[in-house]
C-alpha cells in the first residue's frame, strides 16, 4: 500500500503511540526492538491506523524512559540497529504507515558528551552549549515542572562548580538555545533522520528552549523564531515532512505555535483531553464545549492532535483547581495514582473498564477535529500497574495473548523490562489480541471498525465543526462539515438514556444515515428533531439532502 | 368496564420538556414568585452563588413556578442559568446550571407553586431541595447549604429555619403557630410555616402523592401543611439557623388573609392528623444546627390605642358570632376584658389559649362557616398582640423568650381541654 502523498497527510492520519521496548521482543531479550514492532506491523495495519509514534529509542540512560538522550544519531542498542530501524521505516512505508519520531530539542541527558565536555571546564568551547549560572537565582519567575521531585530549575554541578538550568530533571540540563552552534547542530540532527525517511518529528517540550530574565521562561518570542528557522529548513529540504509540538499550555498560547503556517503543522491540544473525561463524569458538555470555544481558529495547514492517554501522567496543568480536585476525586482517589499534576493510569481503568464509556471516548477522540492518536494497548483496553514508579505503570508489555509473558517475550519473566500486567481484570489472560481478534464483539473489532468509519470520509480530520448547543446538557453534538459534506454527531454523555430535541432546520430535507449500520432515519423536517440515546450512546449521521 | 387511561395534569408540555433537558439533579431549588421582579433578581444570584459555593460539583437546578407575573420575573430567573449558549455565562462552573421557569394557571395564593416544585422535583429525582422566598431581601448563599446539607449528609427530611427576629416580629407565629402546633404535636419548631426550608425528595414525594392537593382545603398556607405532614409520617426534622431575616412588606398588614393563610391550615390539619396529636403529651426539642432562636432588641412604635379599639369593637360586633364559638365563660371573660381600662389590660395567657382551643373546635364543627371562624379571631388576635406588647414593650430579649416559652407551656397545659372540647362538639 503507497503512502499517500498528499502534504496534508497528517490530516487524515490516525496515528498510533508506540514504545519500541514494549510492543514486542523478537530476540528473548526480555526489551522489545525494531524487528519485534516491524514483525507486528501487520497487525497496525489491520487495525486501520496510518502512522505510528515512536517514543525515544535512542542510547540513554533511561532514567526519563529515553527522554533523556545521549546520542542523537544512534539507537539504544537494546532496542537493534540503525539499519534495523531503516527495515522498519521502509516496511511501515510498504504498509501505507508513515513514521513519526521523537525529538527532544530542550535538553540531553547528563550523560551526553556534549554536557560531559561542557561541564568539564569553563574554556570548554562547548561550555556556552548549555545555561550554566553562578547562582540559582536567576529566572526566579519559573515554574517548576515536576513538582514531585524537584525543587529547583537549577542544579549545582560539582565538577565545573556552577549551576546548570534543567526544566525537567535535574539530569536533563537544558541546551542554549542563544548559542548559534547549538541550533545549527540540532537541525542536523533532524536532517539526520529525514534523510533515512522519517515522516515526522514530534518535538518534546518546546515552549521552553530559551530563557530570559523577567518572563516565565515559557512561550518566548526567541523560542518562536527558532522553531520558525527549523520549519523553514524543513519544508525547503524535506516537503512533505511533519512537525508536531509538544506544547503543554492554554489554547492561546497554542495558537501561536502554528504561527501564520509557518510553525508547526500540528500540536497537542493538551486542555482538551482532561475536559473529555471531566465532562464524561459530570455528565454535562460545558467542560467540553467551553474549551472548545476558547480554542482559536488555526492555519487552514495546520492541525490540532487529540488524545485520551499517552505515556505521561492524565496532565491536570491546564485546569483550573476546582476542576484539578474535581478530576482527582473523581479518577485518582487512591492517592497513589496521582504524579505531579495529573493521574497516572491509562485509559480503562479511568473509565472502570465500562465498555459503553471506552467507546463514548474513543467517539469523541475520532469525531472532535483533529487527528487522533491512540495510546498502544488501549485498543484492547489493557490496564495499568500503580505500584510501578513514576509512568512506568502505564508503559507495561504489550500483551499479545495469554500464553508466556502474554506473547511479548520468550526470556524468562523476572528478565522482562517492566512485568506484564497480571490482575484478573486487565491480566494478559484475560486482555490480549489473540482473544480479541477472535471474538467479534470485541473492543479491538470496534476499534477497527470506528477506524475504518472515521477514515472512510475526510470531514472529521479536514472538516469544520458546528456545535448545535440541544437544551439537555448531556448531549454533546456538532455538525462537522467539509465541501458538500456533512456528519452529524450526537453522544450522549450520560449513565442514563436521554431524549434531545436537536435544531437542524438548516438541514431541512437531509436524510440522516447512521454511518456505521448505514441505515436511514427520518428526514429532518421544520421541527426539532428528536433522538433519544441510551447510556453513553453516540451517533454519526452522514447527512444526505437526496 | 371504560378505564381512563389519560389524566389532566397540572405540568405544561413545555415545562416537561424543560424537565427532560434538566435531567435528574442532585439538589433541587424551588422559587415560588408573583411579581417579585424588585427583589428576585438578586435572590436568584445569591441562589447561583450558593449553589457554586458549596455544591460545585453537584447536579442542580433552580425551579421557577410562578403565579402570572406581569413584570419579568421568569425573565429574570431563568437569565442566571450557566450553560455553553451564553459565552462566559460562568467559566468557573464546573458544571451547567439550569434555571427554568413556568407559569400555572390557578392564582397565586393557590397550592400550585409548591406543587408545582414538588412534582419537579419528583420527577428529577432530586435528592435534596430547597424553596426559597422570593421576598427575603437578606438572603445569603449560605441559607442553601444550611438547609440542604442537614437533608444530604445527615438524613434529614425536613430542614425548617431558625432567624434573627426583632422582639415583636412574627407575633403570629410567636404567640399561636408555634405554641399551638408544639402542644399539639409535640415538637418544638419554631417556624412551623416557613417561607424557606429544606426537604428530601422522599418526602417530597409522599407529600405530593396526599390528597390536599384538590380537598378544597388546600389554600395558601400549604406550606404548613406540607410541615404537619411531615411531622404526622415521623420524618426526621431539624432545624437550621440561617440569620436575620428580613422581608419585602407584600400586602400591608392585613391581618385576615394572613390568618387564612395559617391558621385555617392549622385548624384543617387538626381533623386528620387527630389521631395523631391527640395522642401527644408534652413536647420534645429538635435538633438544631445553630441557636434556635435570636431576639433583636429594637424601638417599636405601636399605636396601642388602634389595637385596643379594633379588639373592644370586634368583641362588640361580633357578639353574636362569638356566642356561637366560644364557651359562654370565655366570652365573658373577654368581654370584661373589652370593658376594662386601658392601663388595666389584660389578655392572659390561659384566656389566650383557650380563646384559640374553642375557635380549633368551633372549626372542627364547622359552627358557621369556617371562612368566618377565621375571621372572627383578628379582633381577639390584636387584643391578645395588644396584651403581648405591653407586657414585655420594657422586657428583654430573654424577658420576650420566657414569655413565649410561658405560652407554649399553657397551650401544652391545656391541651385537654382542647380534646374535651374537640369531643364535646363532635
Amino acid at each position: 500500500m503507497p503512502l499517500n502523498q498528499d502534504v496534508l497527510w497528517y490530516k487524515d492520519a490516525i496515528i498510533y503511540q508506540v514504545h519500541v521496548r514494549t510492543f514486542y521482543d523478537s530476540n528473548g531479550d526480555g526489551i522489545g526492538d525494531f524487528q519485534g514492532l516491524e514483525q507486528k506491523l501487520g497487525y497496525l495495519q489491520e487495525l486501520g491506523i496510518n502512522a505510528i509514534w515512536l517514543m525515544p529509542f535512542f542510547p540513554s540512560p533511561l532514567r526519563d524512559d529515553g527522554y533523556d538522550i545521549a546520542d542523537y544519531n544512534a539507537v539504544h542498542s537494546s532496542y537493534g540497529t540503525l539499519e534495523d530501524f531503516r527495515k522498519l521505516l521502509d516496511s511501515a512505508h510498504d504498509r501505507g504507515i508513515r513514521v513519526i519520531i521523537e525529538m527532544v530539542l530542550n535538553h540531553t541527558s547528563d550523560q551526553h558528551p556534549w554536557f560531559q565536555e561542557s561541564r568539564s571546564s569553563q574554556d570548554n568551547p562547548r561550555r556556552d552549549w548549555y545555561v550554566w549560572s553562578d547562582t540559582d537565582s536567576r529566572y526566579k519567575g519559573t515554574r517548576i515542572i515536576f513538582l514531585d521531585t524537584e525543587k529547583s530549575n537549577w542544579a549545582w554541578d560539582p565538577i565545573s562548580k556552577s549551576y546548570y538550568w534543567h526544566r525537567f530533571f535535574s539530569h536533563q540540563p537544558d541546551l542554549n538555545y542563544d548559542n548559534p552552534a547549538v541550533r545549527e547542530q540540532m537541525w542536523k540532527v533532524m536532517s539526520f533522520w529525514l534523510e533515512m525517511g522519517v515522516d515526522a518529528f514530534r518535538l518534546d517540550a518546546v515552549p521552553y528552549l530559551v530563557e530570559r530574565e523577567g518572563t516565565n521562561c515559557e512561550n518566548l518570542p526567541e523560542t518562536h523564531a527558532i522553531l520558525k528557522d527549523l520549519r523553514r529548513r524543513l519544508d525547503e529540504q524535506f516537503p512533505g515532512r511533519m512537525l508536531l509540538a509538544e506544547a503543554n499550555q492554554w489554547p492561546a498560547d497554542l495558537r501561536t505555535y502554528f504561527g501564520d503556517g509557518d510553525e508547526f503543522h500540528m500540536a497537542f491540544h493538551f486542555p482538551l483531553m482532561p475536559r473529555m473525561f471531566m465532562g464524561l463524569k459530570l455528565e454535562d458538555r460545558k467542560p467540553i464545549t467551553e474549551i472548545l470555544q476558547q480554542t482559536p481558529e488555526i492555519p487552514p495547514t495546520c492541525q490540532w492532535s487529540l488524545f485520551l492517554r499517552n505515556h505521561d501522567e492524565l496532565t491536570l496543568e491546564m485546569v483550573t483547581d476546582i476542576e484539578r480536585d474535581y478530576m482527582y476525586d473523581s479518577y485518582a482517589e487512591d492517592k497513589t495514582m496521582r504524579l505531579n499534576l495529573g493521574i497516572r493510569r491509562r485509559l480503562a481503568p479511568l473509565l472502570d473498564n465500562d465498555r459503553r464509556r471506552i467507546e463514548l471516548m474513543n467517539g469523541l477522540l475520532m469525531s472532535l477535529p483533529g487527528t487522533p492518536i491512540i495510546y498502544y494497548g488501549d485498543e484492547i483496553g489493557m490496564g495499568d500497574n500503580i505500584n510501578l514508579g513514576d509512568r512506568n505503570g502505564v508503559r507495561t508489555p504489550m500483551q499479545w495473548n495469554g500464553g508466556w509473558n502474554g506473547g511479548f517475550s520468550t526470556a524468562e519473566p523476572d528478565q522482562l523490562y517492566a512485568p506484564l500486567i497480571q490482575n484478573p481484570v486487565y491480566g494478559y489472560p484475560a486482555v490480549n489480541v489473540l482473544s480479541q481478534v477472535g471474538s467479534g464483539h470485541s473492543l479491538l473489532h470496534w476499534m477497527q471498525s470506528i477506524i475504518a468509519v472515521r477514515r472512510s470520509t475526510a470531514v472529521f480530520g479536514r472538516g469544520s465543526i458546528e456545535f448545535l448547543h440541544p437544551a439537555n446538557h448531556r448531549i454533546l453534538a456538532y455538525v462537522r462539515r467539509l465541501g458538500n459534506e456533512s456528519v452529524l454527531v450526537v453522544n450522549n454523555l450520560s449513565g442514563a438514556a436521554q431524549a434531545v430535541e436537536l435544531d437542524l432546520r438548516r438541514y431541512k430535507g437531509n436524510i440522516p444515515i447512521e454511518m456505521s449500520g448505514k441505515n436511514i432515519f427520518p428526514r429532518v423536517g421544520d421541527l426539532p428533531y428528536l433522538l433519544t440515546l441510551g447510556p453513553y450512546q453516540f451517533f454519526w449521521f452522514r447527512l444526505r439532502r437526496i | 368496564m371504560e378505564i381512563k387511561l389519560a389524566e389532566d395534569t397540572f405540568l405544561t408540555d413545555d415545562f416537561l420538556r424543560q424537565l427532560i433537558n434538566v435531567g435528574e439533579v442532585d439538589i433541587l431549588v424551588g422559587l415560588p414568585t408573583h411579581n417579585n421582579a424588585k427583589t428576585v433578581g438578586s435572590i436568584v444570584k445569591t441562589i447561583q452563588s450558593g449553589i457554586l459555593r458549596w455544591f460545585p460539583r453537584e447536579r442542580a437546578v433552580i425551579i421557577n413556578a410562578d403565579g402570572g407575573s406581569r413584570d419579568g420575573t421568569p425573565e429574570l430567573v431563568t437569565s442566571i442559568s450557566i450553560d455553553d449558549v451564553r459565552r462566559g455565562s460562568n467559566p468557573y462552573a464546573l458544571r451547567t446550571l439550569h434555571s427554568i421557569s413556568t407559569k400555572y394557571a390557578s392564582s397565586p395564593e393557590s397550592p400550585a407553586a409548591l406543587r408545582t416544585i414538588l412534582a419537579a422535583a419528583e420527577l428529577l429525582q432530586a435528592k435534596a431541595c430547597v424553596v426559597m422566598s422570593p421576598e427575603s431581601s437578606s438572603i445569603e448563599g449560605e441559607w442553601i447549604s444550611k438547609l440542604l446539607r442537614p437533608i444530604r449528609d445527615d438524613g434529614f427530611d425536613l430542614v425548617t429555619p431558625t432567624y434573627r427576629r426583632h422582639r415583636f416580629e412574627g407575633l403570629l407565629i410567636t404567640n399561636l403557630l408555634y405554641p399551638m402546633t408544639r402542644a399539639l404535636y409535640g415538637l418544638r419548631l419554631r417556624e412551623p410555616y416557613a417561607q424557606e426550608f429544606g426537604f428530601s425528595g422522599r418526602l417530597g414525594g409522599e407529600f405530593l402523592s396526599q390528597n390536599v392537593w384538590d380537598d378544597g382545603t388546600a389554600g395558601s398556607g400549604i406550606e404548613l401543611r406540607f410541615t404537619l405532614a411531615a411531622i404526622t409520617a415521623r420524618h426526621r426534622i431539624c432545624q437550621s439557623f440561617l440569620g436575620q431575616k428580613d422581608h419585602i412588606e407584600r400586602r400591608g398588614s392585613d391581618l385576615v388573609p394572613a390568618l387564612r393563610e395559617t391558621v385555617g391550615p392549622l385548624f384543617s390539619a387538626l381533623e386528620p392528623d387527630f389521631p395523631v396529636w391527640s395522642a401527644v403529651t408534652g413536647s420534645q426539642p429538635l435538633p438544631t444546627i445553630g441557636p434556635d432562636h435570636e431576639v433583636l432588641l429594637d424601638l417599636v412604635r405601636v399605636n396601642r390605642k388602634r389595637l385596643r379599639e379594633m379588639f373592644t369593637t370586634g368583641v362588640a360586633e361580633l357578639a353574636t358570632v362569638f356566642q356561637s364559638i366560644l364557651s359562654p365563660a370565655t366570652l365573658a371573660e373577654l368581654q370584661r376584658i373589652a370593658g376594662s381600662g386601658e392601663s388595666d389590660f389584660e389578655y392572659s395567657t390561659e384566656l389566650w389559649v383557650k380563646t384559640v382551643y374553642e375557635f380549633a373546635a368551633s372549626y372542627h364543627q364547622s359552627v358557621i362557616s369556617r371562612d368566618h371562624i377565621i375571621q372572627a379571631l383578628a379582633p381577639l388576635f390584636r387584643g391578645r398582640v395588644l396584651a403581648f406588647l405591653m407586657e414585655h414593650r420594657n422586657g428583654s430579649a430573654e424577658d420576650v423568650e420566657n414569655g413565649i416559652e410561658s405560652l407554649c407551656l399553657e397551650f401544652e397545659r391545656l391541651k385537654p381541654y382542647l380534646l374535651q372540647m374537640w369531643k364535646s362538639r363532635e
